[in-house]
């Protein structure tokens, strides 16, 4: 092609000046501009010794050279030529047959193809995450590299995981994506050590364009794990490739993680993932249904909605269950029908249901009080906030009145506790740790 | 198994096969040492099945046996005894009774067939080289190996057998060191082998400078047997880059400096440079060199070195511990310094068959 030419001239007048004479001839008159485009120049050299060579000790001159010809930086990538003489090097090959093995096993073998964006019910408790899935999808490792998505089970980590992966592979066919979860990669990794196959586990992963890592958690206490995860996660983030991992805690949480990890976790954009709202479940029953072609009453979704809460994968369940059974039997659905069907995962739902004792005792686990103090009269600020916060989650978390509340907190009034949850909210909007602390009382209450 | 030995032999023994040995490993018994006691002898084997060593020590057999036990405690044992005589008993199960002057050990080990036999090398072709040449040979090249793990084909030392001469080459894209060492050996045995780093400290250790070594190459493996211990390792896999790509056309200037106070003087203004600006100036005038260092917000330094210099003035910046590295190994009084201009590499070279490239750094003014 005639252009690539006339950049090349461009590029190598550009260059002269910038190295001596003899280095030049040495290095770049045998190097060929194999491709150029709005993110990369790609250059052909005779062999692997050019390509040490310019990147350790002519990058500078290069990037300078890139920057007058073009008026722009680029990413300046290096391909060994594969063509005759003694020195063509084994490993090109080697390396193309490993990607291409990628390529097709992978894009096709690990992703769900039913986790797409379209599929994903977009709700309150997840559009922060769901945007910056978007974004990362559309513009790999752009804009919030490494994507860090954390939230509970059966909340939709990996069907976001997932959609992103689908969306990039459907882009750019072109590119490799690589989705796993962590355990896949420890065992691979063991796996390389025991029949001494390193190199070829690290080609296989520092040559991913998308790395998707799914329930990152599993790498605590792994150290070896860990350090071989650090130095891949270093050269993909190093050569612009997006990274995203899933996990079920925040970083920072994650027990036996290495520091540098942590912060590097951290470094991108943190998502979190909340159970969603009845309006969300109501909004993904109907989804599933319609994909799974189910028709169901109103109040059917509404009851499902509405009695379990805590998991999106179980709802599903739930109405599978409900759907199926209406289509064999071909009964028809009432309350009671639905409830008997449903009765294990009721039961699992209600024995979430949680007594304010429960939450009084919690409370003064938590805060290293003892458990008279809920009911007693003292308010020094290290009880009166507990106990405020204990009659905060009882009103969140159980179906008692303001009154009933204010009895089991030693007859206090109802305004007492109205009065608490409203300060108490306060206060976890104006301090993260307390919104922390809360949100961990919450959760574990919920267990 | 049974068998009793002084200490210093089998801490001898130990020393030698030890450092193969990973902590961190996830098959237990690769941190185990093979013992197998024979006529008057004690075979000692470690292996973390990329480099296996093999050594023995001189002891009195009672009883012929074999077992495995945990190296490093074996060795911290055996180590902190205090009398000279040691007496070491295998029971059937593999635990140890060790005993000496008034103590006694008991320690557990592993069955002797789970331990991976080294490598054979049956019709490998094997050449002979003099152990102090190639101790000499690795010592002044095996600084410049690249510690980069995505430069794989890098992480070793290149033997290069040809035209009845080795070569050694070790780079790291920055810098190259090669050294020739004259063989006789047939054209069938001509080969290039990437010997890995771990093979090459091991090796480094347990040459002296006395006997031959005998290298043997099998496929993707290498072993060097120097009479009494024999070290295996397998081989990088891939090709050595081109390096006689690196070698600077010809000199415009040569310096010949005295090695060791051009190093000191090295030494002492690198102190003042930093990880930011971690360059040294060398600036040339007649008969004399400046050696200068500057770090903004630190401070400067600089040294004269009186030399023989008739050539151009000019100066060239080096990466100082990459200037030092070589100058600490070679063991000569004189070294040459071959420059070409500001650009291009440094060649450091002495009166035998050595050389050592290395790239300038730019200088910002």
């Amino acid at each position: 092609m005639p252009h690539r030419a006339d950049l090349w001239q461009k590029l190598s007048s550009a260059l002269k000046p910038q190295v001596s004479a003899d280095t030049f001839n040495r290095w770049f008159s045998a190097v060929e501009l194999s491709e150029a485009n709005e993110d990369a120049i790609t250059f052909r050299v005779p062999n692997n010794i050019y390509q040490f060579w310019i990147e350790s000790n002519h990058m500078t001159a290069l990037q300078t050279a890139v920057l007058k010809a073009l008026g722009a930086p680029r990413q300046i990538k290096f391909v060994v030529s594969n063509g005759d003489g003694d020195q063509a090097v084994e490993a090109a090959p080697a390396a193309e047959t490993a990607a291409s093995e990628i390529k097709t096993g992978r894009n096709a073998g690990g992703l769900n193809p039913r986790n797409t964006f379209d599929s994903f019910v977009i709700g309150p408790n997840n559009e922060i995450a769901h945007a910056a899935s978007l974004a990362v999808a559309q513009t790999p490792a752009r804009t919030y590299n490494p994507l860090f998505i954390y939230g509970g089970v059966g909340l939709g980590k990996t069907h976001l995981m997932q959609a992103i992966g689908h969306f990039v592979c459907a882009k750019k066919k072109a590119s490799r994506v690589m989705y796993l979860s962590s355990e896949q990669f420890i065992n691979e990794f063991i796996d390389a050590i025991q029949h001494n196959t390193l190199v070829k586990f690290r080609k296989r992963y520092r040559q991913a364009d998308l790395l998707l890592i799914d329930d990152i958690q599993f790498l605590g206490g792994k150290e070896r794990s860990q350090e071989e995860f650090f130095h891949t996660f270093n050269t993909l983030f190093d050569g612009h490739k997006q990274i995203v991992l899933s996990s079920d805690r925040p970083a920072s949480e994650i027990a036996n993680l290495e520091h540098r990890l942590v912060s590097r976790f951290e470094w991108g954009l943190t998502a979190e993932l909340q159970p969603p709202d009845v309006e969300t479940r109501m909004a993904i029953l109907r989804k599933k249904a319609k994909s799974l072609q189910i028709k169901l009453a109103d109040d059917v979704f509404e009851f499902l909605a509405n009695r379990i809460r805590t998991n999106v994968r179980r709802l599903e369940g739930a109405l599978m269950r409900v759907a199926s059974f209406a289509s064999l039997s071909g009964k028809e659905l009432t309350q009671e029908a639905i409830e008997h069907l449903l009765k294990d995962i009721l039961q699992e739902e209600a024995r979430n249901s949680i007594t304010i004792e429960q939450i009084q005792r919690r409370v003064a686990e938590h805060f290293d009080v003892r458990l008279a103090d809920m009911t007693s009269k003292r308010r020094p600020a290290n009880i009166a906030f507990p106990r405020q916060v204990a009659m905060y989650l009882a009103r969140e978390l159980t179906k008692a009145s303001l009154n009933e509340i204010g009895d089991a907190f030693g007859g206090r009034d109802h305004g007492t506790v109205l009065h608490a949850c409203k300060l108490v909210k306060k206060r976890m909007k104006e301090q993260d740790n307390i919104r922390q602390t809360i949100s961990f009382i919450d959760s574990s209450l919920k267990r | 198994m049974k068998f009793s030995a002084s200490k210093e032999k089998l801490l001898e023994g130990l020393q030698q096969v030890q450092n193969v040995v990973s902590t961190r490993t996830t098959l237990p018994i690769l941190s185990n040492v093979l013992l197998q006691a024979d006529g008057n002898e004690v075979h000692l084997t470690t292996t973390d099945l990329d480099v296996g060593v093999r050594g023995s020590f001189e002891a009195s057999v009672e009883k012929a046996g074999a077992t495995t036990l945990p190296a490093r405690r074996l060795f911290n044992i055996i180590r902190e005894l205090p009398s000279s005589e040691i007496s070491v008993d295998i029971d059937g199960k593999n635990a140890a009774s060790i005993r000496s002057g008034q103590s006694y050990f008991k320690i557990l080990g592993l069955p002797e067939e789970e331990f991976p036999p080294l490598p054979k090398f049956e019709n490998a072709k094997s050449v002979n080289i003099p152990q102090k040449a190639l101790r000499d040979g690795l010592r002044k090249t095996a600084y410049a190996i690249s510690t980069d793990e995505t430069r794989y084909v890098l992480n070793g030392v290149l033997f290069s057998f040809k035209d009845n001469k080795l070569t050694l080459v070790a780079t790291d894209g920055r810098r190259l060191a090669m050294l020739d060492i004259e063989l006789e050996f047939p054209r069938s045995h001509e080969a290039d082998i990437i010997v890995p780093t771990k093979a090459v400290t091991e090796l480094q250790r347990l040459l002296t400078d006395d006997g031959n070594v005998k290298v043997s190459v099998g496929s993707g493996q290498v072993a060097f047997d120097l009479n009494k211990t024999l070290l295996v390792s397998k081989l990088i896999e891939g090709n050595y880059p081109n390096y006689k790509q690196v070698i600077p056309g010809d000199a415009k200037e040569r310096v010949t400096l005295e090695r060791e106070t051009f190093l000191n003087s090295l030494r002492r203004v690198s102190l003042l440079t930093s990880d930011k600006s971690n360059s040294i100036k060398l600036n040339f005038s007649k008969n004399n060199i400046d050696i200068t260092a500057n770090t903004p917000e630190v401070g400067e330094a600089k040294e004269s070195l009186p030399v023989q210099y008739k050539g151009r003035e000019f100066s060239i910046a080096f990466n100082p511990e990459f200037l030092m590295a070589p100058l600490r190994a070679l063991g000569e009084d004189e070294v040459f310094l071959d420059l070409i201009d500001e650009m291009s590499p440094g060649v450091l070279k002495i009166q035998t068959p050595f050389l050592y490239v290395l790239m300038p750094m730019r200088i910002s003014s």
